[in-house]
């Protein structure tokens, strides 16, 4: 499957861009590398729409999906999915993503990403919608990996060989959200390291990073939760797994993103420049880095998390 | 394994009706599973409810936070989306609300409630280059009845049996008074809006059926006969060339032959 986009993907970092700074960034243009958009905002949004397709004339857009709901058993929502065609179409994105996870079941949407088993059945689907998303958009598709809180007793591999296998059936490529590695890590009980290492490079398309929120909970390893927010700074520790990820999978396009409490957008523009400053340190210094040396860049406490957590 | 469908029809359930019998025994993740079930519940609900409360504001301002806070949770626990773009979610909220016990007490809560949702659709349309009334001149005169014409984009109208539109318009000038009386009227309304905002017009019975019939589609004609059953008195001319004067038509887009020009 080859995308067919005009345009290459920038290797700076972009930002995600949210309805409240559109018409700032239609009106300002201001220096940012790329923008990612959530198709959903747009489509009954006609305002909205073109003013998207007037910052698309500048801009390279990646259009990231949030329901087009590849993990429903029940099937993709195909006059969903045709809408979004014709977005893609007016805007040419440079990326097409979407996530590992579910949101529609029996004709509802339940907005939110919800988690899968992974095992051969949901594979078998997952492979099936992907194929067909891939079709009905003529792209190639990239699955992000979730930020995850639950996991099913049932499910026989992990989250990485799963999506590893989903590449190899699909030949769709990965968005590697760092902070969903990092979140679910935590929450999980898995190292992000290990992850990282285990998915296909050569397969990834994309890196994500976005702000958590540590919940106090004393049931919880560490006493806390990460809940994937996107309504904060990043934290530390992902900033530290980003440097390995780009030491695993070389120089990718990477999106901040920030969808709650949405600052001024200077702040954003200042998380990509930091992004850009991380990126050209790791892999300067990818030669002779080790894990643990990414690793102790910051020291991934519980006590720490929370403080980053909290800006 | 439980077939994939039946897995997500339990987590649906625990979502959305609070029912966690089935899908707790498929769930791990830390030491309390259901703590973090209740992540996804938590964000079903306040997802939801942020979203129906920045659609009625004003609909809030005149039921009060609590009260619309109760009926939003309530609303979508008993109608889930039906598709995933949350600015579509809410349709039937009006409904549901009037419904509610105690909303008897507002009469007019419903069609302040539409009027919000259609205000809401129109200041976030778009506007088109309007056709002039001289491009009907190249038709036939005996052909105009059965032009279909095409209308702004961000047009709605909307009759209703009390004067919401005073009331939402004090609230949007933040001009409402601490009491406010309301006597039954029927009124017709024309909203017209684009690229961030609207405006509410009252017309006239023959001039409302008029336009809403152009446009639902219905040839110039068809839409003269409705209005001239309401209003013996309406004139078809003057109320095209005012549709037209204003604006409104974007296009012809067939004669009722189905045959474009």
């Amino acid at each position: 499957m080859q995308h067919t986009s005009r345009r290459d993907a920038p290797l700076a970092s972009g930002v995600g861009l949210r309805l409240p700074h559109l018409a700032e960034v239609a009106a300002t243009r201001p220096a940012a590398a790329w923008f990612e958009v959530h198709p959903e905002n747009f489509l009954a949004n006609p305002h909205a729409a073109e003013l998207l397709g007037e910052i698309a004339r500048h801009y390279p857009i990646s259009v990231h999906t949030v329901g087009v709901s590849i993990g429903s058993a029940g099937g993709i929502d195909r006059a969903h999915l045709a809408r979004v065609a014709r977005l893609i179409d007016a805007v040419d994105p440079i990326l097409v993503s979407g996530h590992l996870a579910w949101s529609t079941h029996a004709g509802e949407y339940l907005n939110d990403l919800l988690p899968l088993p992974y095992d051969a059945n949901t594979l078998a689907v997952l492979a099936r919608h992907v194929d067909e998303v891939q079709q009905a958009l003529g792209r190639t598709y990239l699955v992000e990996n979730p930020s995850s809180y639950l996991g099913f007793a049932g499910s026989t591999m992990t989250e990485f060989a799963f999506l590893s296998t989903l590449v190899e059936r699909t030949g769709c490529q990965l968005l590697c959200d760092v902070s969903n590695v990092y979140l679910s890590g935590h929450n999980m009980g898995f190292d992000p390291y290990a992850y990282i290492a285990g998915l296909p490079a050569e397969a990834i398309g994309e890196l994500h990073l976005g702000g958590f929120t540590a919940e106090d909970d004393p049931d919880e390893h560490g006493g806390t939760l990460l809940v994937d927010t996107h309504a904060d700074r990043i934290a530390d520790p992902a900033w530290d797994l980003y440097g390995y990820a780009l030491h695993r999978f070389g120089a990718k396009p990477t999106l901040i993103e920030w969808d709650n409490e949405i600052p001024p957008f200077a702040t954003l523009l200042a998380e990509a420049a930091h992004a850009d400053a991380v990126s050209a340190q790791a892999l300067k210094l990818v030669p002779e880095k080790s894990v643990p040396a990414f690793r102790s860049a910051h020291a991934t406490t519980d006590r720490q998390v929370r403080h980053a957590a909290a800006g | 394994m439980l077939p994939l469908a039946e897995v997500q029809s339990h987590v649906r359930d625990a979502l959305v009706a609070g029912d966690t019998a089935r899908v707790m025994p498929l769930l791990v993740g830390g030491r309390a599973p259901h703590k973090r079930l209740a992540v996804h519940q938590r964000h079903y609900q306040a997802s939801l409810v942020s979203a129906l409360l920045t659609r009625f504001p004003a609909t809030a301002w005149l039921m009060g936070d609590e009260t619309i806070g109760a009926a939003a949770h309530a609303y979508v626990r008993a109608h889930p989306p039906a598709a995933p773009c949350i600015a579509e979610f809410g349709a039937t909220f009006p409904d549901f609300i009037a419904a509610a016990p105690g909303a008897a007490q507002v009469p007019y809560l419903r069609d302040f409630a539409v009027l919000e949702w259609h205000l809401g659709h129109a200041a976030v349309a778009v506007e088109y280059a309007a056709m002039a009334l001289q491009s009907l001149a190249g038709y036939p005169q005996d052909a105009l009845a059965d032009l279909v014409l095409r209308l702004q984009p961000g047009m709605y109208y909307f009759a209703v049996g009390w004067p919401v539109d005073d009331l939402i318009r004090l609230h949007l000038e933040d001009r409402a008074p601490e009491r406010y009386g309301m006597e039954p009227a029927e009124i017709w309304l024309e909203i017209r809006g684009a690229r961030g905002a609207f405006q509410m017009t009252r017309r006239d019975a023959g001039s409302y059926l008029f336009r809403r019939a152009l446009q639902a589609g219905q040839p110039i004609g068809a839409a003269a006969e409705a209005a001239i059953d309401a209003d013996a008195a309406f004139d078809p001319g003057r109320a095209l060339a005012a549709v037209m004067r204003e604006g409104l038509v974007t296009a012809v887009e067939t004669n009722a032959a189905g045959v474009e020009r």
